[in-house]
């Protein structure tokens, strides 16, 4: 059986992550970045459980951490879809690039 | 004795009650100052009665002095002294003062400043009690001022009217002349003497150097000539009679113009210590009793005939004290209070009915006027020195102490001057009450004008038989005239009264005065140009003085100012130049931090494009260089 080490959790946060960042930088949809922010979150959860388990396994730091930023992420998407919501009532669009109201 | 205090106290309070009410109280309370004077007439009768008999012995019977200042060492006080000639002159001024009072009453009746005109009245009459009782020079040159001040407030009573205003300036600048005298003459006394009571400075005076003592005589004759309008500073008392009449009868004939008469027979010790003062008050005597008279000869305005004619006897006052006549002299000038005090009281009679002052509208009065024609005639005989009225016997005491004295010149010119006054006084009352009337509606004056002036008619024509006694009450050995002067000096009268009768007074008289201005061309220009003082202090003095102030407003105007605005200007120019710097220094610099505060702002505005997304690539780009930047570092 092959042994998983950290550097693959490591490896695959880093995707995860990059899908992310890619996916909030570069989506139009509201929504679709929202969901980008919360990929790039599972990512860094998944770092935190990797690390934990890897480097102080008699600890379960990372874990609590995890859970914490998991119910803190999910508030927070609760009040980004709201947020979404009261948007799209006031322009009727949810498309980034076209809510510029603060333009300088 | 302390009652004698009150006399001038009195009409002072009177007066201090009656200034600071209105208008219209004072009007109503202007009986307070006839009050007032009247209680001083009372008070002085008894300080009369108690100088009686008078003489020698009788000297300083009431002195009292207090202390009011120190100046420098200088004592100075308010002090009262009376003695016989005090004594006398406080019943002169108040029996004048209450007559006029009374008569003013009625012809004052009308105008509607009539309580300030008996607040004044009163002060005068305060002030004059004050100086005839002063017992130092000091006081006495206060109450002098006192009434100089009431003299210019009342003849530019109507100061609505220009001539009145223009007359009470230069009484009271004409009168100042001579003040300064008084005032450098007050200062050598006290240098001399440390002292201004009469007593210390009247006793010291023969010791003086004789130069010291004529200054301080001359000096003092200086400010009485200014006072009692003698040649060359009389020309002010022919323009006071702008003020009202019964002023002037007070003021410009009775009391205030024999102010200066009094203060030389009182500092008569310094004039005999001097002897060359006293020949030059006999000479400024002389000269001003016959040039007042001869210009009093062809005025047409009836109060200016009165006032050369006071000015004439006032200079046969002085003429008298210059001989050596001073009991002459204070004589004449109760007599002459009196009587010429009653010609002015008729001249306002007179004034008042027939509603000019101009003799050649006159005319006829007599029938219409009878009680002002008699009394006024008997004022103008005793003026003419006729017997057995006052004058005559004033005048011929005169001219005794001229004769006796050795001053023959000054004899015969007196005596000519007297001829000149009988040919005036018969002048003014023929052409006043003889004669076509020129009006019918001429009313006689009311009784209470009349009362006071049959008053002083009695006193005029009874007071000449006390010569004697007046003499020996001041202490001089009394006498009757000398029958010989007396004689002539009447018959000079009677010239002078023939010779007007002649040219005014005949039935075919020639009514128009062009008579004589034909006879006497250039003699009549002459006199009736006043000798010409006026022109020639015209001339003289106010041009070049006016001349003079323009000259130093010119230099002042150009100089001066062009100094002062110079410096403004220069000023201007450090403000401008302070201005500039302000706004291309300080305000520029401001200015450049906000432009360029300004342009930052909108060059960096465009990066902030509102895309959420942009400003997220830039937090990427921004945390990709930093984490190069730690990579770098690290390697």
């Amino acid at each position: 059986m092959m042994q998983v080490g950290p550097s693959a959790f490591l490896a695959l946060a880093a995707v995860l992550f990059t899908l992310g960042l890619y996916g909030a930088v570069a989506r139009k949809s509201a929504v679709m970045v929202l969901m980008s922010l919360e990929l790039m979150a599972v990512a860094v959860n998944l770092n935190l459980v990797a690390l934990s388990r890897f480097i102080t396994p008699s600890e379960m730091t990372g874990q609590f951490f995890a859970i914490f930023t998991m119910v803190v992420s999910a508030a927070e998407i609760g009040l980004g879809l709201a947020l979404v919501l009261a948007i799209y009532r006031q322009t009727r669009t949810i498309e980034l690039s076209s809510i510029d109201e603060l333009k300088g | 004795m302390a009652y004698v205090a009150l006399i001038p106290l009195l009409p002072a309070l009177a007066f201090a009650v009656l200034a600071p009410l209105s208008r219209r109280a004072r009007n109503r309370m202007r009986w307070l100052g006839v009050g007032a004077v009247g209680a001083s007439l009372a008070l002085s009768l008894v300080a009369f009665s108690s100088v009686w008999p008078g003489g020698q012995d009788a000297d300083a019977l009431y002195h009292a002095s207090w202390p009011i200042a120190q100046v420098g060492g200088a004592d100075l006080s308010l002090g009262l002294l009376l003695d016989p000639v005090s004594a006398v002159m406080l019943l002169v001024v108040t029996i004048v003062a209450v007559c006029v009072q009374l008569y003013s009453l009625a012809y004052m009746r009308d105008d509607d400043r009539v309580g300030w005109y008996f607040g004044v009245l009163t002060l005068f009459t305060a002030a004059m009690l004050a100086l005839v009782l002063a017992d130092n020079f000091f006081m006495l040159y206060m109450a002098w001022e006192v009434m100089g001040l009431c003299s210019y407030l009342l003849i530019g009573f109507w100061h609505e009217q220009e001539a009145p205003r223009r007359a009470s300036q230069k009484a009271f600048l004409t009168t100042r002349v001579g003040d300064v005298g008084f005032a450098i003459a007050l200062a050598i006394i006290y240098a001399t003497v440390g002292s201004f009571e009469f007593t210390a400075v009247l006793g010291a005076a023969g010791s003086w150097a004789p130069g010291v003592a004529t200054a301080i005589a001359l000096l003092l004759l200086f400010a009485a000539m200014g006072k009692s309008a003698q040649v060359p500073l009389h020309v002010w008392l022919p323009d006071a009679m702008a003020g009202p009449t019964p002023a002037s009868a007070l003021i410009h004939a009775a009391t205030m113009v024999a102010a200066g008469v009094y203060l030389v027979g009182r500092a008569l010790p310094i004039f005999e210590a001097s002897g060359v003062a006293l020949s030059v008050t006999m000479l400024v005597g002389t000269i001003t009793a016959l040039l007042g008279g001869l210009m009093a000869m062809v005025q047409h305005d009836i109060k200016k005939v009165l006032a050369y004619s006071t000015i004439s006897q006032l200079g046969y006052m002085f003429l008298a004290i210059g001989v050596g006549g001073a009991v002459a002299g204070t004589f004449h000038l109760v007599t002459h209070a009196f009587f010429k005090s009653l010609l002015f009281l008729g001249a306002g009679v007179i004034i008042h009915a027939s509603h000019t002052q101009d003799m050649r509208e006159m005319g006829g009065l007599g029938r219409h006027m009878r009680w002002t024609a008699v009394t006024f005639g008997i004022g103008a005989l005793a003026l003419a020195g006729v017997f057995p009225l006052s004058g005559f016997w004033s005048k011929d005491e005169i001219l005794d102490a001229a004769w006796n004295g050795g001053h023959y010149a000054v004899f015969f010119l007196a005596l000519a001057a007297a001829f000149v006054t009988a040919f005036y006084v018969a002048r003014l009352w023929f052409r006043v009450f003889a004669g076509p009337a020129q009006t019918d509606d001429l009313e006689e004056g009311p009784a209470t004008m009349l009362l006071p002036m049959t008053v002083l008619t009695v006193i005029t024509a009874t007071i000449g038989f006390a010569a004697p006694a007046f003499s020996s009450f001041l202490g001089h050995e009394g006498h009757w005239p000398d029958p010989l002067i007396a004689i002539s000096s009447s018959a000079v009268a009677f010239a002078g009264l023939g010779v007007g009768w002649w040219v005014y007074g005949r039935r075919d008289a020639a009514v128009d005065t062009n008579m004589l201005k034909e006879r006497a061309g250039l003699v009549y220009t002459v006199i009736e140009r006043k000798f010409y003082f006026d022109d020639i202090y015209e001339h003289l003095i106010i041009r070049p003085y006016i001349w003079a102030a323009e000259a130093l407003a010119r230099f002042d105007s150009e100089h001066v100012d062009g100094g002062v605005n110079g410096v403004a200007t220069a000023w201007c120019r450090v403000a401008e130049a302070a201005w500039w710097f302000d706004v291309n220094v300080v305000d520029r610099m401001v200015n450049e931090v906000a432009h360029a505060a300004r342009v930052a702002g909108s060059n960096m505005r465009r990066i902030q494009t509102g895309g959420v997304q942009v400003y997220q690539r830039y937090v990427l780009g921004a945390l990709v260089l930093f984490m190069l930047w730690i990579v770098v570092k690290g390697a």
